[in-house]
């Protein structure tokens, strides 16, 4: 009996210690759970928190610290096991599954108009799933190329700009012109192929996912499509101006040999150039192009970052007034400033601190009006796709380990199927 | 991850009889505590899940969950990435397991022996058993770092080439997550082999030797056939545990580059925990059961044969 | 002569080729953590740092919640040690005392666990904590490692209390000690030291357990040090090689204390008490 009575008092002890603290009435308490990681990012956000909460007396935020590492996964088993916070952060790419399994709640009645209007209706596009709207689209941030200045000029190349890019054709020979022994034109993280290819691949007027007669999504690899990928592959197989060993890598274990000259270019979130910024030697002058251009156009695709309302917030009226302060247009420079990203809304992007030349803002918030939503994202099913058959493609096809037409029947034979189990 | 020196161990301990049978009618009470929680966290959902196996479950609140009979494992059955996660996991296994036992059987041998820095390799060969997988896992992944690795540098030290980036290449990536899974299985291995030399008869040894037996000879028929109850057993078990495995791929590699190294474990945790398709997840692990209970099977009658030859 | 000799000096140049496969990884992950940014950012890595650091500790405590994942993992690890010996004493009592259908079924559920794919379990026990409203909870957690050791541990304190002679307690029991006064006087002082290496085992298993706690645990807040620890890996390729290394090699120090106290225990065929009885 002792025994049992012991284990007992231990795990009773061990419910008093992580029983949510939360639960009893008095104010209202929502959780934030943000995932910004960059140090500027994390404080900007908790002190956007402290100033609601000095604020609203009524509606305590709490800060929770998520990672994008497997976030999905988290917020997931979060939601099945009802634990998720009120608040979330996320990307709109990873929303899909969420919205329509009804773990988020649908915002169309509760945004208050002004944020509604601030934000353009092709950023809302890729919030919305059916026909509701599950997350307020703020940051997002174009590919571009960050390019070693001096080798630039050493080559004598044209330094394209947003109004007059390079297409994708000249992009091939000016990484040609600065390749030589030992060095790279360009070097191509491609840890995450898919998405990197498809945003890009619209500039060429490759879609991907098209909807068929019967309103089912079908994968279609066309002629568009193919621009970028060959142009990659033609890159590191033939022309050996983009080196086969960053195929594999994330865009932050490029950084070494970008700085020692090895590689003159890499195509880079907008936002690496804080990591750049923190870990460039000194005297390397480097600097921000747009991405080339295809037949459609400057254009690429983008899945802006989120937030969004678990269903299960018992105050989303609360929570959306927090999202709404958040998301003032001064609130979202800050916000957009500590992620070295862009902000959605149309007010905060005509803020001079994202239109100084320094660290290439200018460029980058010139491309902000040609960001599109990424092809695949409200697809259901499209993560699964993603993971299993498109991701090992593309990769097995940037290696050279398979060709084009193999790459096309991999992603619409094998793609099509995963697809369908999701649209029976 | 403790025991496999458990396994062996307790095979010595059921060859002999218990001590006394003070039999006692506290019996049922006193392995109550134990029971329930055994009931309620391990046999109970086991059910749960093969019962799961015939369901659509999935995650979300929209849809309800349907019986839908062997529906699953016939989707299984076509799921040409399934099979080859198997397949790999099969690869991994083995080429874990293998190099494993003779790497660990050298050095046990080895410690065995009378020789200097023998302690200085015992307690270095704990470390990694003592380590936790995630740290095996980021360790390495510094080592396989292709610009701050030490494998890279190493190499383009010793001149032969330019390295790689060996845990995103696609013919890198398995054998260098089996090198991994090697190092980290070796102590318990080792220790269990270790043991089992203890039951090596010394006199038949010396006898031999006396005799002019080689070193080749002397381990064929006096040290192997000691040892052979203990090697089985321990393969056996790490044939299994290596099957199971999760951690250390999901670190290095997430089963990348495009799908190369995904386990099965890993392949059901990610259906079931990412893409929220509860009941074909667990029939994939109702397959994996079915797998490890015949190399249990074997593993079983192995340690009986071997009970009864020693 | 001879061959002796060279026999001998071949099993040195083995030992020493185990020694560096089982070593240049540990001393990597140490060299990694004493170096800058700036130095792990060069592009030939030096095997002792230049300017050796510690501002990567600083660092790992500042961006991960360490000191608080740290924190859960401890109070995890040893409250799933004192549990899983407090339950699997009595049973382990009875299984080694007793040669009853139970006994046997426990020591055939002992060896079957060990090897059951944890894959088939999780995710029925995900829905069975749920209901219970133990997902993201440490107590929920605590329960499923206690069940998780129970079969190490059983198998263990079996052999240790197999190692107490019976014979002991009879004859306590002969000079007119009751049955509890036998068991606390006679055979628990006897036993000590082997729940004490249980528990410790357990410990250790808990401490590094990553599986569970990836999936079981929810707010960041509550997750233990294994889970802290992949956070860092990031997202796509984002890695403080630095604070990573430096925050790995802290969190493996409790393990790697609690082996060096059992390594006589390990090594010498381990266990002493349940091979020697």
């Amino acid at each position: 009996m002792r025994t049992l009575l012991k284990v007992l008092a231990v795990l009773l002890l061990l419910a008093g210690c992580s029983a949510p603290g939360h639960r009893e009435g008095g104010p209202v308490t929502l959780r934030f759970q943000s995932l910004a990681w960059q140090q500027e990012s994390v404080a900007a956000n908790r002190e956007l928190v402290e100033e609601w909460n000095a604020t609203h007396t009524d509606v305590k935020v709490e800060y929770v610290q998520g990672s994008w590492d497997s976030v999905h996964d988290q917020l997931l088993t979060s939601f099945e096991g009802g634990e998720a916070p009120d608040v979330v952060h996320d990307a709109s790419d990873d929303l899909a599954d969420f919205a329509y399994g009804g773990y988020l709640a649908d915002l169309r009645g509760l945004l208050p108009g002004r944020l509604k209007s601030d934000i353009p209706s092709s950023s809302w596009g890729t919030a919305t799933f059916g026909t509701g709207v599950y997350g307020v689209p703020f940051l997002q941030e174009p590919r571009v190329l960050i390019a070693n200045s001096d080798r630039l000029r050493a080559a004598k190349v044209r330094i394209p700009t947003p109004g007059h890019p390079w297409s994708w054709e000249e992009f091939r020979q000016v990484a040609r012109r600065l390749s030589g022994p030992g060095r790279y034109g360009v070097a191509w993280p491609l840890k995450e192929p898919v998405s990197a290819t498809l945003n890009l691949s619209l500039s060429a007027g490759g879609r991907l996912f098209h909807r068929d007669a019967d309103g089912k999504t079908v994968v279609r690899f066309t002629d568009g499509d193919a621009v970028v990928p060959r142009t990659l592959h033609d890159q590191v197989a033939v022309d050996h101006s983009a080196p086969a060993s960053t195929l594999g890598s994330g865009g932050a274990d490029t950084l070494p040999g970008f700085f020692a000259g090895r590689y003159a270019m890499v195509p880079l979130g907008f936002s690496y150039r804080q990591q750049i910024v923190q870990q460039a030697p000194e005297g390397f002058h480097w600097e921000v192009l747009p991405a080339p251009a295809g037949a459609a156009g400057l254009i690429q695709g983008v899945s802006p970052q989120t937030l969004s309302v678990s269903a299960d917030c018992p105050h989303k009226k609360e929570a959306v007034a927090f999202i709404d302060f958040l998301l003032r247009p001064r609130n979202m420079v800050r916000l957009a400033l500590g992620d070295w990203m862009l902000p959605t809304g149309t007010r905060a992007l005509k803020d001079p601190a994202l239109h100084t030349t320094k660290y290439g803002w200018a460029t980058g918030t010139a491309l902000a009006a040609r960001l599109r939503p990424a092809p695949a994202q409200s697809v259901r099913g499209y993560p699964e796709w993603k993971d299993k058959v498109a991701t090992p493609a593309y990769q097995e096809y940037y290696s050279g380990a398979i060709g084009l037409a193999e790459l096309r029947s991999r992603l619409e034979d094998d793609g099509n199927l995963v697809l369908a189990r999701y649209q029976r | 991850m403790t025991s496999v020196a458990g396994a062996e161990a307790s095979a010595t301990a059921a060859r002999r009889p218990a001590g006394a049978r003070t039999a006692g009618h506290g019996a049922w009470f006193l392995v109550l505590p134990a029971l329930v929680p055994i009931l309620l966290i391990s046999a109970g959902p086991l059910l749960y899940g093969i019962l799961l196996a015939f369901t659509d479950a999935q995650s979300g609140r929209t849809g309800t969950t349907r019986w839908i009979g062997a529906l699953n494992f016939q989707d299984l059955l076509h799921d040409t990435l399934f099979w080859e996660s198997f397949r790999i996991g099969l690869v991994w296994a083995v080429g874990v397991t293998v190099p494993q036992f003779l790497l660990a059987l050298g050095l046990a041998l080895l410690l065995d022996q009378d020789l200097r820095l023998r302690g200085l390799a015992r307690a270095l060969a704990i470390v990694p058993w003592a380590m936790p997988e995630v740290v095996v896992g980021i360790m390495w992944r510094l080592v396989y770092n292709p610009d701050a690795g030490v494998l890279n540098e190493t190499l383009r030290d010793l001149g032969l080439g330019d390295g790689r980036d060996w845990l995103s290449g696609l013919a890198t990536a398995l054998p260098a997550v089996i090198v991994v899974g090697v190092w980290a299985g070796l102590p318990q291995t080792t220790v269990a082999l270790l043991a089992g030399l203890q039951n090596v008869p010394r006199e038949l040894h010396e006898a031999a030797a006396v005799d002019g037996a080689g070193a080749w000879r002397r381990f064929r028929a006096v040290t192997w056939p000691a040892l052979r109850p203990v090697a089985l057993a321990v393969t056996a078990l790490n044939l299994i545990w290596n099957l199971n495995s999760f951690a250390l791929v999901y670190v290095l590699t997430s089963g990348g580059p495009g799908g190369k190294t995904r386990l099965p474990m890993l392949f059901a945790y990610e259906e079931a925990f990412r893409y929220g398709q509860f009941g074909y997840a667990a029939a994939m692990g109702c397959v994996l059961v079915a797998v490890v209970s015949v190399l249990l099977a074997v593993f079983l009658a192995g340690r009986l044969r071997g009970g009864d030859a020693t | 002569m001879r061959p002796r000799r060279a026999a001998r000096a071949g099993q040195y140049a083995a030992l020493l080729a185990y020694l560096v496969f089982l070593a240049f990884p540990l001393l990597w992950l140490l060299s990694t953590a004493l170096k800058s940014p700036r130095e792990l950012g060069s592009l030939h890595p030096a095997w002792i740092p230049r300017h050796p650091t510690l501002a990567n500790v600083r660092q790992a405590f500042d961006e991960q919640p360490l000191a608080h994942a740290a924190l859960n993992s401890l109070l995890v690890a040893v409250a799933t040690a004192v549990v899983a010996v407090v339950i699997a004493t009595p049973t382990a009592y009875v299984m080694a005392r007793q040669r009853t259908r139970l006994a046997r079924a426990a020591t055939g559920w002992v060896v079957v666990s060990q090897a059951f794919p944890f894959v088939l379990v999780i995710i029925p026990l995900f829905l069975v904590l749920k209901g219970l409203r133990l997902i993201d909870s440490l107590t929920g957690l605590v329960l499923v490692y206690v069940v998780w050791a129970l079969p190490f541990a059983l198998w263990m304190l079996t052999g240790h209390v197999r190692a107490v002679p019976a014979e002991l307690e009879e004859a306590a029991a002969v000079d007119g000690a009751g049955r509890v006064r036998t068991l606390v006087s006679v055979t628990a002082p006897l036993l000590a030291p082997g729940i004490a290496a249980t528990a410790l085992f357990a410990f250790v298993t808990a401490w590094n357990e990553f599986f569970f706690a990836l999936v079981l645990l929810k707010s960041p807040g509550k997750q233990t040090l294994p889970v802290v620890l992949t956070h860092f890996i990031g997202a796509e390729g984002v890695a403080d090689l630095g604070p990573l290394a430096a925050a790995a090699f802290l969190a493996t120090l409790p393990s790697v204390a609690v082996f060096a106290l059992l390594q006589r225990r390990i090594t010498g065929g381990l266990l002493a008490g349940a091979v020697k009885s």
